[in-house]
């Protein structure tokens, strides 16, 4: 078997001298997916930043396979800025590090092909301001296709999209775990959880790692979401669901 | 009324019709990123800046370019630093406030060089000399490269700032680049148009284009022809009318805006913001 595409060992982070996220040890190999759970402030975002190199740790240890393909939430967008979802898509293609150049033949063949996978091949010369929420997830998430990293960080991915949409993107991660890329999910969804290979639990430390079968218990996710956190049923698994103001934290 | 034949007889004229061309090639080009990366009041800002260091420049001999580079270079680095224009908005209002009340005093208390404001803030169409058209033949030739080879670059950071860091891209060399050439592009602005109306060949072009164009390439091929149109027109004005450049293309800046703006649903409809 090959070696882990990410390795977090002993992991610390923050933006001052108090560290938002701290004691974070995990690793995903090629192939699989990771849903990194957490209420808002729990350190989601700053473990992501850290994987994509935008923040030092100040503890610890960060081994990547690869640079890593980022899809933020579109919220984080301009929808006002005048780019297609082609334009969006083929933005990935910079990422191979000829951002002087004007695109060529076979990057516009890539972006074309990203959103063709996703189910935006008809509306790519739609402005991304005009898409609805779901299109304009799949836009980001061509853009991150396009980047064919090892390893992709998805910000909320299936945030406030319509259920065509959710079930077209989560085919796509299936198809991208089996053709061997490592996926790390960020979500507030505790059941969507399920569905991944590893969780990751977070509340400003590492709270469980593991499969979903043993980490995603009562105890577990009170000691993650605290208050948040409100149980449906525990008698096949605790299913629960968190109540929580979205917001852009740590 | 004269004859617009004159534009191209007169050498005066002749030399004010090529800053201008220059100068709108510089607006249709670097406008449109000033206008898609929120810059207007920077671009603003940055020529009025240079006003207290132009009027003593001017006073003790040194050359009003330098030192109006000089001031304008360092304002853009201090922006640079500091995050965001749009982020400082009082901070940068101090600035303009106290950049144009101490080149009054300088100018009429210090220096006793009043009639030099006038034409530091609304630009003359005599005067102009060699120096000021290979300045702006410059920064035209410096903003077309850089728009060719970061034009990419600046969308990706201005549609997405986070995803586009994720992209490896030189995002804070980039985005320093074109404060750079912003505040280089407000001096050499200011002999034509004058320190207090430099938007008015960098912004306002690019404004109105923006309510009438959906992609970044129709934005600046169209800036570039309103700002040309504007630019030339405007100077017809002011030649007809005897007073400086600045104003008629102002105005004539502000009534296109305005134009558009009716005709269009004004900005937050035309550029699909209601959408967010």
């Amino acid at each position: 078997m090959s070696g882990p595409a990410v390795l977090v060992d002993g992991l610390a982070a923050g933006y001052g001298a108090e560290p938002v996220l701290e004691h974070v040890s995990f690793e995903a190999r090629a192939g699989q997916s990771v849903c990194v759970l957490g209420p808002n402030g729990g350190g989601k975002t700053t473990l992501f930043r850290v994987l994509l190199g935008e923040l030092e740790p100040t503890a610890g240890r960060v081994e990547l396979s690869g640079r890593p393909a980022y899809m933020a939430q579109t919220e984080r967008t301009r929808l006002d800025f005048p780019v297609t979802a082609l334009d969006v898509a083929l933005m990935g293609t910079l990422a191979a590090g000829h951002w002087w150049l004007p695109p060529r033949r076979p990057e516009r063949d890539a972006a074309a092909a990203a959103l063709e996978r996703v189910g935006l091949a008809d509306v790519a010369g739609v402005r991304f301001g005009e898409l609805s929420g779901g299109q304009r997830q799949r836009a980001l998430l061509a853009r991150a296709l396009v980047q064919d990293a090892p390893v992709l960080l998805l910000d909320e991915p299936l945030s406030g999209v319509d259920p065509a949409s959710a079930t077209l993107i989560a085919g796509v991660f299936e198809e991208l775990r089996s053709r061997g890329h490592a996926l790390l999910v960020a979500s507030h969804d505790v059941e969507s959880a399920r569905s991944f290979d590893l969780v990751l639990c977070l509340n400003r430390h590492q709270v469980a790692f593991g499969p979903p079968g043993e980490t995603l218990n009562r105890a577990v996710l009170q000691a993650t979401y605290g208050h948040e956190l409100i149980v449906l049923d525990e008698s096949a698994g605790t299913r629960a669901v968190t109540v929580q103001h979205h917001e852009h934290g740590h | 009324m004269p004859s617009p034949l004159d534009l191209a007889d007169l050498p005066f004229l002749r030399e004010a019709l090529l800053e201008l061309v220059l100068l709108a090639i510089t607006g249709g080009v670097l406008g449109a990123w000033i206008v898609l990366r929120r810059l207007a009041f920077f671009s603003h800002v940055a020529g009025s800046a240079t006003f207290p260091g132009l009027v003593a420049a001017d006073a003790s001999g040194v050359s009003p370019t330098i030192a109006g580079i000089a001031v304008a270079l360092g304002y853009a680095g201090g922006v640079g630093r500091a995050g965001s224009a749009r982020d400082h908005g009082e901070a940068t209002a101090l600035l303009l406030v106290a950049a144009l009340a101490t080149g009054v005093i300088l100018a009429s208390d210090v220096f006793e060089s009043g009639a030099v404001v006038d034409r530091l803030l609304f630009g003359t169409l005599l005067g102009l000399d060699t120096a000021d058209l290979v300045l702006s033949a410059v920064v035209a030739a410096l903003a077309a490269a850089a728009a060719l080879a970061l034009g990419r670059t600046w969308s990706a950071v201005g549609f997405d700032p986070d995803g586009a860091h994720a992209l490896g891209l030189p995002a804070g060399r980039a985005d320093g680049l074109l404060l750079v050439l912003v505040a280089v592009a407000a001096v050499a602005a200011i002999p034509a148009v004058g320190a207090l109306l430099v938007t008015a060949i960098y912004v306002l072009p690019a404004a109105a284009a923006r309510m009438l164009t959906a992609s970044i390439r129709g934005l600046v091929a169209c800036a570039l022809g309103v700002a040309l149109a504007e630019g030339v027109l405007g100077l017809y004005l002011a030649y007809w009318l005897d007073v400086p450049a600045g104003p008629p293309v102002a105005v004539l800046g502000a009534l296109v805006c305005l134009g558009v703006a009716a005709v269009t649903g004004g900005w937050a409809a035309a550029t699909g913001r209601s959408a967010a």
